[in-house]
């Protein structure tokens, strides 16, 4: 067995510290050693996008990551931190009135990619906001009504959430 | 009861569902989700041929078996059958095995890790036998030596004299068609934990459609009366039929290790795990021949509708039953025979998935009356406007079609919403027009709403409404019942409906997940029957306690005067005063404590039905739709693409609209997965594609344009007057795509999943050009 | 709480602070495994196609294999260039568009925000979704190792079915690709079995120069049809110094279809693709008679 890693890193804006051993998926660390238990684990291969978070800005799938390779001090959002931001807030209830979440299993990896899009600051369209959910499954929804929730946020996106 | 005088306030609304907040802020619970301490973790030692005789299980000497627990056979403190239909299948194979996985013993661990390592020092010693995989072998024995086959279940419907309407035919158009394995992919994997309880019982609670299969089922095998077997629902990310009777095993599994070991057990299946080890929609073999006079008129219908039900029995019997009464649904004939069969193969068994039979049916049924129409030159609409049910005509089983609905205009309204008559001159017909073949497709389609046949009235389906202490401190009700939530909104139309019997705010009436421990037996969350019949069951038990609240207002507060209690407020008009729910409910509880009403659901008494002859009226009511497809078809690499899909669904009284949407916008895109993309094949006794790398559904990038409406014909025999929407989204998109692809290519295609490969084999052209 | 050991829990993780430490540690006599954005490898060891290995050396963290640099008529892309940073970079789109097209449509956002160039290569994939660009674009392949370095052109850097010219203790370092010239066009089609996040069924790319109406020069691969990403050389010297007419779009098509022997898998067909390669050919030659745009548009033809 490999030696226990210790890291601090920020998540959801609150400084954590954990050990873990460093082969560990980050989403393990999250869910059981952290009990960050929104983000889920579908497939565990990369291809549902139930474990999407943002890593120092970057969107990636925590079961495909090794948590040893996130330095110290990495800034770390999941679901849960959504809500500590105007922008997920505003998300948070485009999701909820526009219908977005069915049963429930693939938003929080799929709320962290509308994150993504709508705090980069790209220019939008249909076909883009299409694309930048194309890494998260939805068997439930038909995917409409989440493009109709990112849509509508994005009208109201708070310009201090938009990046560049 | 009579709908139309009732006025709603909440049901017809698009309100924001209920569990909707939780689940943006990643705090609902699903099972893997929930904290429970010093819980084990169980796997099954599973078997490594699909088909043989066990003789015996071997443990590796040099592994420590005492820090883990092991359930074998004899450990099944009851008897080891799972108590489904046949009754054929035990829960932990002893002698006979029938699939590759088959579950030989099981193991608990406090780690997950060591429970696997445990596993794997059991090994199995397994006389093979020859076994049978593929529904096309099945199809070549039905053919030519059915002895060969084990039939699980058989069915026929027999109307008229099916050769005589044939004989009088100007012509007999025939066509086979098949369709493929299915995966449910919830993306949330089956998962269960059981908790040992102090009195020797045993609590569950997990990833599961229906907490009154597992607790009686598991009667007879964990030896426990009813009453200590308690079912709980833990958060369902997705279920679409795949969590109807499967969750019973692992919850077998789960009470089984924690009865053993005293300690609270848990299964999560991996993507991979849920993939082999789980039911899949049943593979469909069908063959047409139906009559037609050169006018048009169908005069006879003939069908043979073949199962693949895979190892055991499990719901074959009733997918069967649900698929053959679609084989013909909709169309008006005085001559039909359908002959339906199920046959084991040595594959995991099939079970429920949204559709239940129908989607195969349909596929089938759709297609051929195409064929049909072509044959005779008739357009498409033409031929199915000339023969589609009208009020007064029968179906096949002799159910008469009321004059409560109205087939033929949800057809019509499609026709107007697609343009079809002036899109399908852009058809191409297997010439391509600037590089793309180009179709509009239709498929015109019924489901049945509810239990087939009279089963609504042998369930005696029950609804409590508590008057109780709500979380937030005040009074309010609970709705009790035994339907889950599993995406589709149950935890939001019942509080929507109740509020309307009883004339309250909605804030006043909660809807927890269900617990066997207090809520009655309403029925299975499964057959499109949640919003129909049990919303009408809470309905009913709203009126019974308004009524109570009333009558107790009335001795409470106004002297005996009767009262009316409306928005929220009970008035008395005798006296001229008035108080409001939250304070006569609140001192009705501190004076008597909690209030229960129940109802029960109760069919209309004209409903007649022989589930020997498959005569007599097959559902309680049909939901009905058409699905009208453009397909776009890349001339250089013959990959399809669905551009457009309109859509009109008739699903009685909408309870609300968005989440109606939201559940067909979902079905018509998992149809889409089934007609274009999700192909499952057999290899060494397990399905080929096991992972969602290889096991391909629609992404945001493959859904086409939805266009969709409603038309509200409310079934009248059950306030507030739903019908089913489930299912009925999972039926028509296939054949229509089928239809589309016929129109822009010339080519019947006859198999799903229909792939660029697939119709690359099909055109003789291609095979030319490559041949050169 | 149970806890499960899942995918590469057991194996030691280095990670290295620049690149010659990491060569360093790879010059060990049982080198560890490089990982880079686990998108390959943590699939393979999660779907038990691969055993975890005892120890993975990270890449991630290496400064060095970051830089994406343009010189005179080649760009220099770091190992650990990601699929996103690729797609997004000003230079890349300019210089090798049929690139930033391949990138963009390998996984969702997420793996091409993890998932790097250097990793795609050395993972071997014939299904690998830049393997077929790199070819057309005359890409060398620079692979460090303690010894020093060594440049290899792509097509002698693929071997074979998953093997690749690379030895234990050696590290991908970078890929540099020739730009397209000046009056080239390149471009790209990937089919697989549906629109985003697949595994190609069949993928391919060209660039050429079609000078009035004259075939001046053009270079086409394909990927998922052979044990390896290949250039298809008989199509290629064919069609030089021939007009763009139909009968040379035919007889290349033929000559594309005739010179693979692809498999069938749980994807496609051998028949199909054998088929389809061709196809992708003549779409290729096509885009040419349709204005400027790039082949991701399906502008085929029906002869």
């Amino acid at each position: 067995m490999n030696p226990e890693t210790e890291r601090t890193w920020i998540i959801n804006g609150e400084k954590m510290s954990v050990t873990f051993p460093p082969g560990r998926r980050l989403l393990d660390v999250l869910r059981e050693d952290l009990k960050l238990t929104g983000t889920k684990e579908g497939c565990g291969e990369g291809e549902c996008g139930a474990c999407t978070v943002i890593v120092d800005g970057e969107l990636i799938v925590s079961c495909l990551l090794a948590a040893g390779q996130v330095p110290d001090g990495a800034e770390i959002m999941t679901v849960e931190g959504l809500e500590k931001t105007e922008g997920g807030r505003l998300l948070q209830a485009s999701y909820v009135e526009k219908g977005a979440a069915q049963c429930g299993f693939c938003i929080p990896g799929m709320i962290m990619s509308s994150y993504h899009l709508l705090s980069r600051g790209e220019p939008l369209s249909q076909p883009i906001i299409r694309e930048a959910h194309a890494g998260n499954i939805c068997r439930c929804t038909g995917y409409e009504k989440i493009m109709e929730a990112v849509s509508a946020a994005a009208e109201h996106w708070p310009k201090s959430e938009a990046k560049s | 009861m009579q709908t139309k005088e009732i006025t709603f306030k909440h049901v017809g609304q698009g309100i924001p569902r209920r569990d909707g907040d939780e689940k943006v802020r990643g705090l609902a619970r699903y099972v893997d989700d929930l904290n429970i301490p010093d819980c084990w973790y169980g796997v099954a030692v599973r078997s490594p041929v699909a088909h043989g005789r066990l003789k015996t299980l071997r443990y590796d000497p040099a592994f420590d078996f005492d820090q883990v627990c092991v359930v074998t056979p004899e450990d099944i403190p009851g008897k080891n059958i799972v108590d489904m239909m046949g009754q054929d299948m035990p829960f932990l194979a002893h002698d006979l095995i029938r699939y590759r996985g088959e579950p030989l013993a099981l193991v608990a661990a406090p780690t997950r890790q060591l429970a696997e390592q445990a596993a794997a020092h059991i090994q199995p010693d397994i006389d093979p036998l020859e076994p049978l995989y593929t529904l096309e072998e099945v199809i070549a024995l039905h053919k030519t030596d059915r002895s060969k086959l084990d039939e699980l279940s058989a069915q026929t419907i027999i109307k008229g004299s099916v050769d005589e309407g044939l004989a009088a035919a100007d012509k007999v158009i025939e066509g086979e068609y098949w369709a493929g394995h299915q995966e449910q992919l919830y993306i949330e994997p089956q998962g269960m934990v059981a908790i040992p309880e102090k009195d020797g019982g045993v609590f569950l609670q997990g990833s599961l459609q229906c907490p009154y299969y597992i607790a009686p089922e598991l009667i007879v095998t964990l030896g426990l009366p009813l009453e200590k077997i308690r079912v709980k629902q833990a958060a369902v990310g997705g279920a679409f039929g795949g969590k109807e009777e499967f969750p019973t095993l692992v919850a077998g599994y789960c009470a089984l290790l924690a009865m053993k070991s005293g300690k609270p057990v848990k299964m999560v299946y991996d993507r991979c795990q849920d993939i082999r080890y789980s039911t899949k929609r049943h593979p469909a073999w069908m063959k047409y021949r139906v009559g037609l006079k050169n006018d048009g008129t169908i005069t006879a219908i003939h069908v043979d509708f073949v199962l693949d039900g895979g190892a055991y029995t499990t719901l074959s019997p009733v997918v069967l039953y649900r698929g053959i009464l679609h084989t013909t649904l909709g169309y008006n004939c005085e001559h039909v025979f359908v002959d339906g069969r199920v046959y084991r193969t040595h594959t995991f068994p099939d079970g429920a998935f949204r559709g239940f039979g129908a989607p195969q049916a349909i596929w089938g049924l759709e297609s051929h009356m195409q064929e049909c129409a072509d044959a005779l030159g008739m357009d498409a609409e033409v031929f199915r406007l000339k023969n589609y049910l009208r009020a007064g005509d029968k179906t096949g089983t002799g159910q008469v079609i009321s004059a409560e609905m109205d087939p033929p205009a949800v057809m019509l309204e499609t026709l107007k919403r697609s343009d079809f008559v002036n899109r399908r001159t852009l058809n191409t017909y297997g010439v391509p027009r600037d590089g793309k073949f180009f179709g509009v497709g239709v498929a015109f389609f019924g489901h049945g709403s509810g239990f087939t046949g009279d089963g609504e009235m042998r369930l005696q389906s029950k609804a409590a409404l508590d008057l109780d202490w709500l979380p937030n401190g005040k009074p309010g009700v609970n709705i009790r019942i035994s339907s889950t939530e599993m995406g589709q909104g149950t935890l939001t139309i019942m509080p929507q409906i109740a509020a309307d019997g009883l004339k309250i705010p909605m804030a006043c009436v909660d809807c927890p997940l269900p617990d066997t421990k207090y809520v009655p037996d309403s029925g299975p969350t499964v057959a499109s029957r949640t919003a129909m019949v049990v919303g009408s069951t809470v309905y009913g038990a709203a009126e019974k306690m308004k009524a109570l609240l009333e009558q107790y207002a009335s001795d409470a507060f106004f002297g005996g005067h009767p009262c009316h209690l409306e928005d929220g407020v009970l008035t008395c008009s005798a006296v001229s005063q008035s108080q409001t729910f939250e304070d006569v409910a609140r001192r009705l509880l501190e004076e008597k404590g909690m209030q229960r009403v129940v109802h029960q659901f109760k069919l209309p008494d004209t409903v007649v039905w022989d589930q020997k002859t498959f005569k007599g009226d097959s559902y309680p009511s049909y939901s009905w739709s058409a699905n009208i497809v453009e397909v776009e078809i890349d001339a250089l690499t013959l990959e399809i693409k669905l551009k457009k899909a309109t859509s009109v669904w008739d699903i009685g009284r909408l309870m609300n609209p968005v989440l109606a949407k939201g559940q067909i916008e979902g079905g018509l895109t998992q149809a889409l997965g089934y007609a274009l993309m999700e192909k499952m094949g057999i290899r060494d006794g397990l399905f080929d594609a096991d992972r969602m790398q290889t096991y391909v559904v629609p992404t945001s990038l493959d859904t086409p344009e939805f266009d969709i409406h409603f038309m509200e014909y409310p079934y009248p025999h059950a306030a507030p007057g739903a019908k089913g929407v489930g299912e009925i989204p999972m039926d028509g998109l296939a054949p229509a795509i089928a239809n589309a692809i016929k129109a822009a290519t010339g080519i019947r295609m006859n198999r799903i999943p229909i792939t660029p490969e697939s119709l690359w084999e099909a055109m003789p052209s291609t095979r030319k050009e490559i041949a050169s | 709480m149970s806890v499960s050991l899942r995918c590469v829990e057991a194996s030691d993780l280095l990670l290295p602070g620049s690149l010659p430490e990491a060569l360093a540690m790879m010059a060990e006599p049982e080198p560890p495994t490089p990982l880079a954005g686990g998108t390959d490898l943590m699939v393979q060891c999660e779907a038990g196609a691969r055993k975890p290995p005892a120890r993975l050396l990270s890449l991630k963290q290496l400064p060095e294999l970051k830089g994406i640099d343009e010189a005179d008529d080649t760009i220099r892309i770091g190992a650990g260039a990601t699929h996103w940073q690729i797609r997004n970079h000003a230079d890349v789109k300019v210089g090798l568009p049929g690139l930033v097209e391949a990138v963009s449509m390998v996984g969702g956002r997420q793996i091409q925000t993890m998932g790097t160039i250097g990793g795609s290569l050395a993972n071997g994939s014939p299904a690998g979704d830049i393997a077929p660009y790199l070819l057309i674009a005359d890409a060398v392949v620079e692979v460090a190792s303690i010894e020093g370095t060594r440049q290899i052109p792509i097509r002698n850097f693929l071997i074979d079915y998953r093997k690749i010219d690379l030895k234990p203790n050696e590290l991908i370092v970078a890929v540099t690709c020739k730009v397209l010239p000046e009056g080239a066009k390149e471009g790209w089609r990937k089919l697989g079995p549906r629109a985003a996040q697949a595994i190609s069924k069949i993928m391919g790319n060209y660039r050429g120069k079609i000078v009035d109406g004259v075939i001046e020069s053009f270079a086409v691969s394909l990927g998922s049809v052979a044990p390896t990403a290949i250039r298809l050389p008989e199509v290629e010297a064919f069609l030089v110094g021939k007009p763009l007419s139909e009968e040379t779009i035919a007889e290349a098509e033929r000559l594309a279809s005739a010179s693979v022997k692809p498999i069938s898998d749980i994807r496609s067909t051998a028949e199909y693709r054998k088929w389809v390669a061709g196809r992708l050919v003549r779409g290729f030659l096509t885009s040419f008679t349709k204005g400027n745009e790039g082949s991701e548009g399906s502008e085929g033809c029906e002869s």
